[in-house]
């Protein structure tokens, strides 16, 4: 065993979850270890990968798993890593590298509505949180300061103080699906971490139409620049170190993690508070697999709770031809939704949903469609510029309920390292299900809103996934049916604390991104309050309450 | 469709055909073939190999002009990953001469008949289309900006990871 590594704070996982908690503590003059499995990745890299993947549809694969640190594929064939126990599929994806999963995410970062957290008492369906939305109001606001999120006020949550920028400049195709589908629906601009001006160092959106999988001009926040965030605030970033045990003492306390090397070597790092923020699939995992005699189920899970309530939010869509030009592909991939569908007493009876319209250029997919219909020769050409001009699709977003059996456990098949992969079990309830079926009724109106033609729906019982993993290691008021506090302080271990989407007791109908660093700011703020705040914040008063 | 009509669109549109590069094709062309890809018979076909992939190419993509660089480059690829690749090319090129199947209709003929060269057309076709050679694990890009299916757009859209302009140029209609 090597000489160990110490610090004030241990933080396992370098996503942008835990290093905007590292950062923020960081500041504060801790010194602060960030433990990532997978390797440093660069941009142009990235870039490159995608430029020469014969695979341009699926945004997992310019980024490889490493053999030490694996992570989902499923194109060209499931490589086994997330193992399924159904019933129903539930085919996550995730990047174990420094900077995480928003190396490719669409940067829409949402707020919940306020009622997201009321459920439970307002329509009698799931949990209510152990917070209110006033409450998470100024930690959201320093999230997008830091993140540079732009938006507008007309999506259903309210604020305190305003964006730091004004929404992105709206594709000509989303104005005149604005455009057309009103008085019906209001179609706004989506909330983004994405730059409509310089912002942080960082230039606004040229347009590049490939946010996912990759930003290559850096207008798009990610992981990767929270975590030089995190480096330039003092943070140390130890990329490839897979930790696969957490250590405790005596008395509950966490005394230690312990990782390996890609050469398996064995590596011990003490410290005096723990971060983990491993994601809500990878987190879960480690924790079961820290089980010691005196935890014999696992880290922080005296409850029972941990790996359960597994949620996302699954889709279903249609695809349509519009009567008129559109032509999706210009501008950033995700512009607009309707977001009146996110709360109402509907919620006792069907999910809540938002609407989502994509403007990720459709020539790949109308080109594969083409080369499977056998359509040749000159009408190739007609076509595919007929079609990818029209083409149109629209999702749903569909909240999922908290459900114990939907859980993430341990496999008994194991990874290169030794180490069990995660297993998930997984089912689509029936209040998911029928809000599924309401939202067709939406789905027709919008085209017939749109002049549309060559209508297709996706299957019947079919949902796509969305990868925002929640729900995990929720947090709540009593230790018998939660993981951690309302401040993601494990309730069985005075000094580990989870930051992580997976806290989140309930998904709601928004990408949880934004809702998961907002929460881990909160987290940073009760380990240790505020003397600094981060640069780029503008409206910091809410420290003090805290302090 | 009305190949005849937009046949003669295309044809309209070449250069007057230099009678020594149209001699690289036209033994291999029947009138029917060569009335589907007039644009082609002007075009050199630099490698003896490549003239009749070159002449599947233009009836398949339906366009007017072959990239020599890309030709080369696809057939090179194809050839690598297809076993007797030059005789199925061969054999396809000569069942559309002698029956005269409609490139609309090559693949409902070839499906409905099980025949063997069924593959081929989209194998081709996603090479000079998507610039993916390959299915599966043996897939491999060897094109993208110069694939056709950015090409045919390039007027309106830009391959995805490339700007498409300075801030905000996405907000008027397309033109």
């Amino acid at each position: 065993m090597s000489a160990e590594l110490s610090a004030d704070i241990v933080v396992i996982g370098a996503g942008i979850v835990g290093a905007l908690a590292a950062q923020r503590l960081a500041r504060q003059g801790a010194s602060v270890l960030i433990l990532e499995a997978g390797p440093r990745l660069e941009r142009a890299r990235v870039v490159a990968a995608f430029r020469n993947s014969p695979f341009k549809g699926n945004w997992m694969a310019p980024y490889p798993p490493s053999p030490w640190a694996p992570h989902p594929i499923y194109v060209p064939q499931d490589n086994g890593y997330l193992k399924q126990a159904g019933p129903y599929p539930y085919p996550a994806e995730y990047i174990r590298a420094v900077g995480g999963t928003t190396w490719h995410w669409a940067a829409q970062a949402w707020r919940l509505v306020p009622n997201d957290v009321r459920i439970k008492s307002l329509y009698g369906v799931g949990v209510d949180w152990p917070l209110t939305y006033e409450e998470l109001d100024p930690w959201y606001q320093e999230a997008e300061d830091i993140l540079g999120v732009a938006g507008a006020d007309n999506t259903g949550s309210p604020r305190q103080h305003p964006f730091p920028m004004a929404p992105v400049a709206e594709p000509w195709a989303m104005r005149r699906v604005r455009e057309r589908l009103a008085p019906t629906y209001a179609v706004v601009a989506n909330t983004v971490a994405r730059n409509s001006r310089s912002y942080d160092g960082r230039p606004a959106c040229v347009g590049n139409n490939s946010c996912q999988p990759i930003c290559p001009v850096n207008a798009q926040y990610l992981g990767i620049n929270a975590v030089e965030a995190a480096e330039a605030a003092g943070a140390k970033v130890v990329p490839n170190a897979v930790v696969y045990r957490i250590e405790h003492g005596a008395k509950g306390r966490i005394a230690a993690v312990h990782y390996y090397a890609p050469d398996k070597s064995e590596h011990r790092v003490t410290g005096k508070q723990f971060i983990l923020a491993a994601n809500g699939i990878e987190s879960p995992k480690l924790l079961l697999l820290s089980a010691s005699d005196k935890y014999p189920n696992g880290l922080a899970n005296s409850s029972g709770m941990v790996g359960r309530h597994l949620m996302d939010h699954p889709s279903t869509s249609l695809t349509f031809y519009a009567d008129e030009e559109l032509w999706l592909g210009r501008g950033p991939q995700s512009p607009s939704s309707i977001n009146t569908l996110r709360d109402g007493t509907f919620r006792s009876q069907h999910a809540a949903y938002r609407l989502d319209f994509t403007n990720i250029s459709q020539v790949l997919n109308v080109t594969n469609d083409l080369i499977k219909e056998g359509v040749y020769g000159t009408e190739f050409e007609k076509q595919l510029r007929w079609r990818a001009a029209r083409q149109i699709n629209v999702k749903n977003v569909l909240e999922v309920l908290p459900n114990p059996d939907n859980r993430i456990t341990l496999s008994s098949e194991k990874d290169a390292m030794g180490i069990p992969k995660p297993e998930a079990h997984y089912s689509i309830d029936d209040y998911t299900r029928r809000a599924a079926e309401v939202s067709k009724a939406d789905f027709a109106r919008i085209a017939k809103l749109m002049g549309g033609t060559g209508l297709r729906y996706s299957a019947d019982g079919q949902f796509a996934n969305n990868q925002h993993i929640t729900g995990t290691m929720s947090m709540g008021n009593d230790p018998a049916s939660s993981v951690v506090d309302a401040f993601g302080r494990t309730h069985d271990h005075e000094n580990l604390f989870v930051c992580s989407t997976g806290v989140m007791p309930t998904a709601a109908t928004m990408n949880s991104t934004l809702t998961g660093v907002a929460l881990a700011l909160r987290t940073a703020g009760h380990i240790l309050p505020a003397k600094n705040t981060h640069a780029g914040t503008m409206h910091s008063g809410h420290e003090a309450s805290l302090a | 469709m009305a190949l005849d009509e937009l046949g003669s669109v295309a044809a309209n549109r070449v250069d007057p055909v230099d009678p020594s590069r149209r001699r690289l094709l036209a033994g291999l062309l029947t009138a029917y073939t060569a009335s589907l890809i007039p644009w082609a018979l002007a075009q050199p076909a630099p490698r003896a190999d490549l003239r009749a992939f070159t002449a599947i190419s233009a009836i398949l993509v339906g366009r007017q002009a072959l990239d020599a660089a890309q030709t080369v480059r696809l057939y090179d690829a194809l050839a690598a990953t297809h076993p007797n690749f030059a005789a199925d090319v061969q054999a396809l090129l000569t069942l559309i001469n002698e029956r005269h199947i409609d490139p609309l209709q090559l693949q409902g003929v070839l499906d409905g008949e099980h025949s063997p060269l069924a593959p081929l057309p989209r194998s081709i076709m996603s090479a000079w289309a998507l610039g993916v050679v390959g299915s599966g694990e043996n897939a491999r890009c060897v094109a993208y900006e110069t694939a056709l299916d950015a090409v045919i757009v390039v007027d309106v859209l830009k391959p995805p990871t490339y700007a498409y302009g300075a801030y905000g140029s996405w907000t008027g209609k397309p033109s």
